[in-house]
């Protein structure tokens, strides 16, 4: 095999290790933590959960 | 998931990954394809495929102009894939070498219209290439290829009568009488290139068929 | 992180703050983005009547069918869905990172130079420049200035997410930031080596394809998720179903997506394991495709009477089922038994619209719905216009979509069977392109709807107000929306 495809299958092989230990590394850092804070980005005090927003097309009630 | 330098990482590692494998990899194993030798029956080299020449060469550039590609391909599938072969669009699939050549590489992705890989093969009669790019229609009723009268010159016939290159166009198609219409360069630039596309020398990897000429006897164009 | 604010008035006056500070940049890239679409439209409607009536305006050059269709998909491409993509990831950056805009002009110039930069391929394109490359048709002198511009946006955005006030990521940003950086590596990638110093033979078509499959992917994707990422949960008011879930869909899809490019040359004239490595790639596109579908779509349940109201979501809906359909459709493309029958016909051409129509550029239209009003401080004047918009555009979308891909089964299916004369194969082909133009027709109206609302809603100098941004900006409370 030449040393290109050498180079080619350790690297192929270190994507997966790399991969693995970077998720090791996230979960004992609290990177996974706490997700559900996360999700809750998209909403702040003028919008906030729970408020459906953009109803524009329902002539009767205010706009949002 | 909240640490930047992370994300970035993942983001650079993962695309890195699939440019080693399809672009660098490629790069490796094609990009340093040559024309393949062979000797004929009186002991000449020459190699395959070769170099467009000239008119040929100038003709690729209105090829890629005019954006021929959109509708046809130049690439033979394997036989059994397809009825590329059975169409009879070559006598062997295609294969990387036939291509080294070629700047851009044009294997298109729509047969709207046929496949070229071998067009000069299959069709080498000038007029009927002039006739067919001035309008599909007097060749191939029902095509959907658009006519290219500019590149052509519809001109009075000059005193010394209809030129020689002129284009016999009858019926409708004629262009009136006292006129008559020529091609331009352009336009002869670009069948000599349609006329140099081929596909009909051997190649290692991609040989022949031994009873060569019995799979296309029964192919007309198109 | 800079200090988060603490204070309520505070945080309601950056909120305020964060919207205004974005109003003249990324109305900027829409305007000329929304431009792009109609011109795009345009050459869209000539390249489709010319493929059933070859004749038509074909006595010029610069308006044959070989220019014309390039032309139409740069200017939709880089005109209209790149240029709307970036003035959507600047907008969602913003709001994400809980910054104002920063340096503002550095945007507008950005946008300047851009649509330069187009306009001079464009012409170059029509003239007989084009390098016939499939997705990289600009010439080379002007995509430079493409790429100027571009790295002005990346290297703002690169900024802004580093001054975020907010610790937390949301999904939305880590897709924006796949986008980001991951276009300008393909794009230098394809311009250098298959443009300014061109690589020999097939090299080029692998080059092209691991490109331009990845545009899509890499770029109108993660832009396209990222606003439905958001616009869903902030209709409806409620979050996405599964954090964690959006997690493994992000990564999968960086991991899977940039390998898929080659399948676009199955059969083709290159070495069976590039091909191989494509297809497997593509079918692993099931995990991330599964996984945001299931995340998108279960968001929604309980939730679809809202449809009925929000433009936003009803736009952004169709996106993400567009997107789990054309994903799904693309598995099927890339594998070979499929493949041998649908490569080169019109089915490619209903996919890649399926994708970049109606995912994309629906889940865009959503987006600039909820968007305009926010950073412009006017409502939508006309919602006759709004209705007007999204029917025109989704029956066009499914009138274009559906019988074209099934004319191309068929076309393939003649194609592939050589006692069929070819000229047969073309006039199977006909009664679908004639749909397509009608459909298309239909789509231009929608288009003409919507700018039209935009430029009636930017001219009118009285109202509908949305809200008196001074008042929130002196840290006030707000009072109620200002009406009709």
């Amino acid at each position: 095999m030449s040393p290109i495809g050498i180079l080619l299958l350790f690297g192929a092989m270190a994507v997966p290790v790399v991969a693995l230990a970077c998720l090791r590394w996230a979960a004992k850092n609290g990177q996974l933590q706490n997700g559900d804070r996360g999700a809750l980005l998209p909403f702040d005090l003028e919008e906030p959960l729970d408020k459906a927003t953009d109803q524009i097309l329902n002539r009767k009630s205010a706009k949002s | 998931m909240k640490y930047g330098p992370l994300l970035f990482l993942g983001i650079l590692l993962t695309l890195a990954s699939s440019w080693v494998g399809l672009v660098l990899a490629p790069y490796k194993q094609l990009g340093g394809l040559l024309p393949n030798p062979a000797t004929n029956a009186v002991g000449v080299v020459s190699y395959f495929p070769e170099a467009r020449k000239g008119e040929a060469q100038q003709g690729a550039e209105h090829y890629r102009s005019l954006g021929c590609v959109y509708c046809h391909s130049q690439q033979v599938r394997p036989a059994g894939f397809g009825g590329d072969i059975d169409r009879g669009w070559g006598r062997r699939r295609s294969v990387s070498r036939d291509y080294v050549h070629d700047r851009p590489v044009m294997l298109g992705t729509s047969r709207t219209g046929p496949d070229l890989t071998n067009i000069g093969e299959r069709q080498s009669d000038y007029g009927w290439h002039y006739t067919h790019l001035y309008n599909p229609q007097i060749t191939s009723k029902g095509s959907v290829m658009p006519p290219y009268p500019f590149l052509f010159e519809k001109r009075r016939i000059g005193p010394g009568g209809v030129s020689t290159n002129a284009l016999k166009l009858v019926g409708e198609f004629a262009p009136g009488d006292g006129w008559e219409v020529v091609p331009t360069p352009a336009a002869r630039q670009l069948v000599e290139y349609l006329r140099s596309l081929k596909s009909s020398y051997d190649l290692p990897e991609a040989p022949l068929p031994k009873a060569a000429g019995d799979a296309v006897t029964a192919t007309a164009v198109q | 992180m800079p200090g988060e604010l603490a204070d309520e008035g505070q945080r309601r006056a950056m909120l305020a703050e964060i919207d205004s500070s974005c109003r003249a940049p990324v109305l900027f890239f829409v305007i000329s983005g929304l431009a792009w679409l109609l011109l795009g439209t345009l050459l869209a409607l000539v390249t489709s009547i010319k493929l059933h009536s070859p004749g038509f305006l074909a006595g010029w050059d610069f308006l044959t069918f070989g220019r014309v269709r390039p032309a139409h998909l740069n200017a939709v491409i880089y005109g209209f869905a790149s240029q709307t993509g970036i003035a959507v990831t600047i907008w969602l950056m913003c709001r994400l990172c809980r910054v104002p805009l920063i340096s503002g002009g550095l945007i507008i110039l950005a946008a300047i130079f851009w649509n330069v930069g187009l306009t001079i391929g464009l012409i170059g394109i029509l003239a007989g420049d084009s390098t016939a490359i499939e997705w990289l048709e600009l010439p080379g002198y002007s995509t430079p200035i493409l790429f100027f511009s571009y790295a002005l946006v990346a290297v703002w955005s690169i900024i802004t997410f580093r001054l975020r006030r907010e610790s937390h990521l949301y999904v939305s940003q880590w897709y924006l930031l796949g986008a980001i950086l991951w276009f300008p590596w393909l794009y230098a990638t394809a311009q250098i080596m298959l443009i300014l110093e061109p690589v020999r033979g097939t090299v080029q078509a692998a080059i092209n394809w691991w490109f331009a499959h990845n545009v899509l992917g890499l770029w109108f994707t993660p832009i396209g998720l990222a606003a439905i990422y958001y616009f869903i949960p902030k209709v409806i008011g409620r979050p996405i179903h599964s954090y964690y879930l959006s997690v493994l869909g992000f990564w999968s899809l960086a991991l899977f997506y940039n390998w898929n490019g080659l399948h676009h040359l199955i059969g083709g004239p290159m070495p069976a394991w590039m091909i191989t490595v494509s297809v497997v790639a593509s079918v692993m596109m099931l995990i991330p495709v599964i996984t945001v579908a299931i995340n998108h779509h279960f968001t929604m349940v309980g939730h679809f009477g809202k449809l009925r109201y929000s433009p936003t979501l009803r736009f952004v809906v169709v996106g993400a089922l567009c997107y789990t359909a054309t994903s799904l459709q693309g598995v099927a493309n890339s594998l070979r038994s499929y493949s041998e029958i649908v490569h080169f016909t019109h089915h490619t051409i209903a996919h890649a619209h399926l994708g970049l129509y109606g995912f994309f550029t629906m889940v865009m239209f959503g987006s600039l719905y909820y968007i305009i009003p926010r950073i412009s401080g006017r409502e939508w004047p006309s919602l006759g216009l709004i209705s007007i918009h999204f029917w025109g555009c989704f029956l066009g979308l499914v009138l274009y979509v559906v019988p074209l891909s099934y004319g191309g089964i068929l076309q393939g299916l003649a194609m592939n069977d050589a006692t069929v004369p070819f000229m047969k194969v073309v006039e199977g082909t006909l009664p679908w392109l004639k749909l397509r133009t009608f459909a298309g027709l239909l789509m231009a109206l929608g288009h003409v709807a919507f700018v039209g609302n935009l430029v009636w809603l930017l001219a009118r100098v009285f109202g509908p107000y949305r809200k008196p941004v001074v008042a929130i900006l002196s840290g006030t409370e707000t009072p109620a929306i200002a009406g009709k």
